[in-house]
């Protein structure tokens, strides 16, 4: 792992290596470079096998972090790349024609995230929410428990009652000193 | 396609001749032993601390106040009720309670047509199931909330015996943190402590890394935090949810690590500066805990406080009964010099009665506090017990402390089992460790080990210093020899403290008789207050209460300016005299709020 | 390649290469198989259109069963996120228990003890078997064999039985926790296990003779779904689907995890890569699945402990990191991306299910050219739980 960063550090500008485990390493790489290190990895190291694309909301450093983990199955290892993209209206460039199946991940990144991949196929297309109107549900500014609360009724007579602050109220409610 | 594919299946028709497969009685087959059904609480055990609340991630679980239980301390009356609706059968819960109390059956099946009645107080609200011996329990060692406490670094004995040298040492941040991540934040021991000290919003904060904020919640309830981080008989302790089964959080040495992670110097700017200045006065007699807790909020409040103090320096018996290798001088001063720096005007060496009258202070003032302590100490009377070599405990302290030179003798024996009794057995231990390098101090109680009244920790810290600890031993005799010195002290074994009464009369097995050798004896049996200062006139006016100064619930006598805190009133110990100290201050507030609005 | 291929003249591909489906021309019908349909697995539907009884496209739509697991995750505490997972998957939830408790030892630094690999690995052999049983009676089912169905459900019972006593409940077992496993086995739970493992086996025998050697089964499986070999990494294909085409991708021999490396056994591969083979290499992967119990309950640990020491849980933080945890359940590669950003919640959770890409991408190009009456014994020939595609 180490000697494939070492080679690849250069050439593709890769940052922020971390080896999380022997037979897995993480590493960041800047948009324009993304293509072709896959092409790179896929083609002339072994690592053909795309295991998942997904996003992380880092909304307070707004920005999006793209992970393409990809998988060598000869040498049993896996890295996961790294790509920050702007949270504001963030497109990143569809690697579909690398992957068939990527093609499913970046619909649902669009759906979940609001990240857009042009030109992906079916890309605009509902994946898993119907006529959903609301933030995309995956960014970290969406509540889901506000949302539980507008959209579904709470059964009705629930109440609970703080130990600390019910023993106040039962053993010294003025708030005052103990006896 | 072969010919045998097409017979080949044919062999399933051996099955018509098979005994069928299902249960025939599927509504009375029992689930397994270890099988997640519906819950049951042994609700005598449970605590109602909440942290099967805490933990359910479906919010399934409510704390409500349950029929036959009642809110005391260490129980906060509240029994969880579950929502069946909700609950996921994770058992969570089961391996989080504190108690143990909370377990589930193996009953899985269970029709009614009304959907509330899933939702049910298991143990309060009675089920068939609640007696199944089977269902899941937490399996042993299966913890998910760290039962051990933390240990506190200090001293081995052999470093600390022969010098007054605080033992403790403190923790660490790395390991308040972990002692703080301990607490489940249930809040059951505020009710306890008798200040009620924010403890698990301090804990929390020191989890959080806000030290400053800790203080301020520490000073906002308790001016004498840095003292009772030290020196605390920790109450809380006794209640902590996690004690139940395991080690209760070490609150007390909690409190300690914030108060030496804020530098002093910030401690004023932390906990705020006095109100503006509103004319009123208030004497207080007496500079311990009560009345500088008093002295503290009052002026605070803006009011001018006098604090008369017979005494060279303040603290009381933090001071003068508590020996420096538990709670250093520096201590007490830093925590005296915040409470003057509030505007607090001390006058020491100024005894009331003598270098000034109670009747001065009543016309000068418009609320005067008595917080006198307990500073005599009681005599066994025993035959002997009038020998110049016979002390008494709280004198010998204040001597020490007094930093006057006393010449231990070489060997001596202690009457008492409380913590004066440990206090002035490990001091003089201490002092015949570095005049004689030898101890040999043999310590006499009452009471059997399981029922000493001195903390556990100070029992073990004097065995640790090679005190000598005799347990069921009543005194007869400081046994005088042929040349007049004190030989020792004559015990017999104790059978029973109290009679069927419950009052103290102590029976004896005559024939077990022992000498325990020794040329001084000192009696650490109890205190009482020194009530010579009010005066005949005073003190006839006033009500008693057994020898005790009768006071209301507000610490006020039967005189409407006098107010009364502190180990006289009630106690003895610190945090008492803290909340006894902010209850007076309350109520002269109250008082002259009172008269503000009258006018 | 199948005997279904390029059977239809219609429709006729664009310059652009999509198809031209004019469906006011009276060639072509929309039909939809799912989400309520005995030939769909789960809670998905298959959007077809037909020629004839040909299907020209077919588009797979999910989103009946969305709970949004992963979001759910980020408002719990590391503790509360255990019982949960379990649900994303119903008929082989212990992958997601071992997982994610797998990924947050790791960020967290927790050393399981010995014995409880062993019981996990157990575990998770177990579900495999029930999960196996339960296509076989699916695949045999989706072509009208009914009473395959019923025989591999009993089997499967007896082992919810096991699962039952072992973890205290059938289903969703939520046993497997960070730290370790919450209990040891049951006394004598050897002896019960050997006695469901060999009414298992004589039920595959049953179901070998009259699923298996088969006309009617054969008939319609062989040739049924072909995957090229070459197309496994390109689809992200895992799991049976890829040893069915020849290629012996298998986490528990690739990158062992768990106690697998100390366990005897060759993935199962075969080589005819269509529907036939697939529940074939499915069926050999269960009998070795009854192998491995043997092994483990043979070569164990008996002595010392089954969970870690925990911090408090209530409290529990975890530093800044990001790992991704894998293994190999029934249907191929089942995954756990965990970041974490020091708090005392998960920044992100991304489950990889190998129904995301077998059921998506995969079915949507085996499909075309593909008889009605087959789709449902397609798509159940890959395997796919729906609710891991939407969690």
């Amino acid at each position: 792992m180490e000697t494939l960063y070492a080679r690849l550090k250069e050439p593709f500008g890769l940052t922020d290596w971390v080896l999380q485990k022997p037979d897995l390493c993480f590493v960041t790489v800047a948009r324009e470079q993304l293509r072709p290190l896959l092409l790179h990895l896929r083609d002339l190291e072994g690592f053909t096998h795309l295991v998942l694309l997904t996003a992380v909301d880092w909304i307070e450093e707004d920005r999006f972090q793209l992970t393409y983990l990809l998988h060598d199955r000869a040498k049993a290892r896996d890295i996961g790349v790294r790509l920050m993209l702007p949270r504001e209206d963030a497109s990143m460039d569809s690697i579909h024609e690398l992957w068939p199946t990527a093609a499913t991940y970046q619909r649902e990144l669009r759906e979940m995230f609001g990240i857009d991949f042009p030109g992906s196929p079916r890309v605009n297309e509902d994946f898993i929410l119907e006529g959903w109107a609301d933030l995309p549900p995956y960014r970290r500014d969406f509540d889901t428990l506000q949302y539980a609360h507008e959209a579904y009724a709470e059964r009705a007579g629930r109440e609970t009652r703080d130990p600390a602050r019910h023993m106040k109220e039962q053993l010294y409610p003025d708030g005052g000193q103990d006896d | 396609m072969s010919v045998r594919d097409l017979l080949s299946p044919f062999t399933a028709w051996k099955n018509l001749f098979r005994e069928p497969v299902s249960i025939k009685d599927p509504f009375n087959r029992p689930a397994s032993e270890r099988y997640r059904g519906f819950h049951k609480n042994d609700s005598e055990k449970c605590i109602g601390c909440g942290t099967c609340e805490a933990i359910c991630q479906n919010g399934a679980i409510d704390m409500l106040p349950a029929d036959g239980v009642a809110t005391q301390p260490g129980d906060s009356g509240l029994r969880p009720r579950i929502d069946y609706g909700r609950c996921c059968w994770c058992a969570l819960c089961v391996d989080v309670c504190m108690t143990g109390s909370l377990t589930m059956s193996n009953e899985y099946k269970w029709v009614e047509a009304d959907p509330d009645k899933f939702r049910f107080m298991p143990g309060v609200d009675k089920k068939h199931w609640d007696d199944y011996e089977d269902g899941y329990r937490r399996p042993d060692g299966h913890r998910l909330n760290a039962p051990e406490r933390i240990d506190m670094p200090e001293l081995a004995p052999a470093q600390r015996i022969d010098s007054f040298v605080e033992m403790v040492t403190g923790y660490t941040v790395e390991q308040a943190q972990l002692e703080a991540d301990r607490c489940v934040t249930c809040g059951i021991c505020v009710a306890t402590c008798p200040t009620h000290m924010a403890i698990p919003d301090y804990i929390r904060a020191i989890r959080d890394g806000d030290y400053e904020r800790g203080l301020k919640l520490l000073y906002d309830s308790n001016p004498f935090s840095q003292i009772c981080g030290k020196v605390c008989t920790r109450r809380c302790e006794t209640t902590c949810a996690a004690s139940h089964e395991g080690d209760p959080i070490a609150i007390r040495w909690l409190k300690r690590h914030i108060t030496e992670q804020v530098p002093h110097e910030r401690y004023r700017e932390i906990i705020g500066a006095p109100g503006p200045a509103t004319g009123r006065k208030i004497a207080i007699v007496g500079a311990g805990p009560a009345g500088m807790t008093a002295a503290f909020d009052l002026a605070r409040a803006g009011h001018q406080v006098t604090v008369y103090e017979s005494e060279s320096h303040a603290g009381g018996m933090t001071r003068y009964g508590i020996p420096e290798y538990r709670l250093p001088s520096d201590t007490i001063q830093r925590e005296i010099d915040l409470i003057v720096s509030m505007g607090v005007e001390m006058h020491y060496n100024t005894r009331v009665g003598t270098d000034i009258s109670m009747q001065q202070l009543q016309q000068d003032n418009d609320a005067v506090i008595l917080a006198i302590g307990l500073w005599m100490g009681r005599s066994t009377r025993i035959p002997g017990s009038d020998h110049a070599n016979v002390f008494k405990a709280v004198d010998l302290l204040r001597r020490i402390r007094d930093g006057e030179a006393i010449e231990a003798p070489k060997s001596l024996v202690v009457i008492g089992g409380g913590n004066v009794a440990m206090d002035i057995a490990r001091s003089m231990a201490r002092l015949q460790k570095q005049q004689h390098g030898e101890i040999a101090v043999t310590l006499t109680a009452l009471e059997d080990k399981a029922h000493f009244l001195a903390d556990p920790v100070e029992i073990k810290e004097s065995i640790e210093e090679q005190i000598h600890i005799l347990d069921s031993r009543g005194p007869q005799e400081c046994v005088i020899g042929d040349q007049g010195g004190l030989v020792g002290l004559r015990t017999w074994k104790v059978l029973s403290i109290f009679d069927e009464q419950h009052r103290f009369a102590p029976s004896y097995d005559e024939n077990d008789e022992q000498l325990h050798k020794g040329e001084w004896v000192i009696e650490a049996i109890g205190q009482m207050s020194d009530v010579s200062l009010l005066g005949e006139e005073l003190t006839e006016q006033l009500e008693w209460n057994r020898g005790r100064l009768q006071v209301d619930d507000d610490g006020r006598t039967s005189e409407s300016w006098l107010w009364a805190a502190g180990d006289c009133v009630k106690g003895p110990d610190v945090v008492t005299a803290v909340a006894t100290g902010h209850k007076v201050a309350a109520s002269i507030e109250a008082v002259f709020a009172q008269q503000e609005a009258q006018t | 390649m199948t005997e279904y291929s390029n059977r239809s003249q219609y429709p006729q591909a664009r310059a652009d290469g999509s198809l031209d489906i004019d469906l006011t021309s009276g060639k072509y019908l929309k039909l939809w198989q799912g989400p309520n349909h005995p030939g769909i697995t789960g809670n998905m539907s298959v959007e077809l259109t037909v020629c004839g009884d040909e299907v020209v496209e077919g588009k797979t739509h999910v989103g009946y069963l969305h709970r949004g697991f992963e979001k759910l995750m980020e408002r719990r505490t590391f503790i509360q996120c255990f019982p949960i997972v379990c649900r994303i998957c119903v008929p082989e939830p212990d992958f997601n228990e071992y997982c994610y408790a797998a990924a947050v030892e790791e960020l967290a630094g927790i050393e399981v003890p010995e014995k409880a690999d062993w019981i996990r690995t157990l575990i998770l052999e177990m579900g495999r078997i029930n999960s196996y049983l339960m296509y076989l009676g699916g695949q045999a089912g989706a072509f009208g064999l009914g009473v395959i169905g019923q025989w591999t459900t009993y089997a499967r019972d007896l082992m919810l039985d096991r699962f039952e006593e072992l973890t205290g409940a059938r289903i969703y077992h939520m046993f497997i926790m960070p730290g370790g496993v919450r209990d040891d086995l049951p006394e004598g739970f050897d002896q019960r296990m050997e006695e469901t493992l060999q009414e298992i086996e004589s039920t595959l025998q049953d179901v070998y003779d009259t699923m298996f050697r088969n006309a009617v089964f054969k008939k319609r499986a062989v040739g049924l779904g072909y995957v090229d070999p070459a197309w496994v990494d390109e689809y992200g294909i895992t799991g049976p689907v890829a040893r069915g085409a020849g290629v012996a991708k298998d986490v528990r021999r690739d990158q062992p995890y768990l106690v697998y490396d100390r366990l005897d056994f060759e993935p199962v591969i075969a080589t005819e890569s269509d529907t036939y083979a697939r529940a074939d290499v499915r069926r050999r992967d269960l009998l070795m699945s009854v192998d491995l119990i043997r092994q483990i309950l043979a070569r164990m640990p008996r002595q010392g402990e089954v969970m870690a020491t925990l911090p408090n849980v209530l409290h529990w933080k975890i530093p800044r990191g990001e790992t991704y945890v894998r293994g190999e359940c029934s249907r191929g590669e089942y995954g756990y991306y965990l970041v974490t950003d020091g708090s005392g919640y998960p920044r992100r959770v991304n489950v990889r299910g190998p129904s995301y890409t077998h059921a998506m991408t995969l079915l949507e190009k085996l499909i075309v050219n593909v008889n009605i009456s087959n789709v449902a014994g397609l798509m159940v020939s890959l395997h796919t739980y729906p609710p891991e595609i939407e969690r």
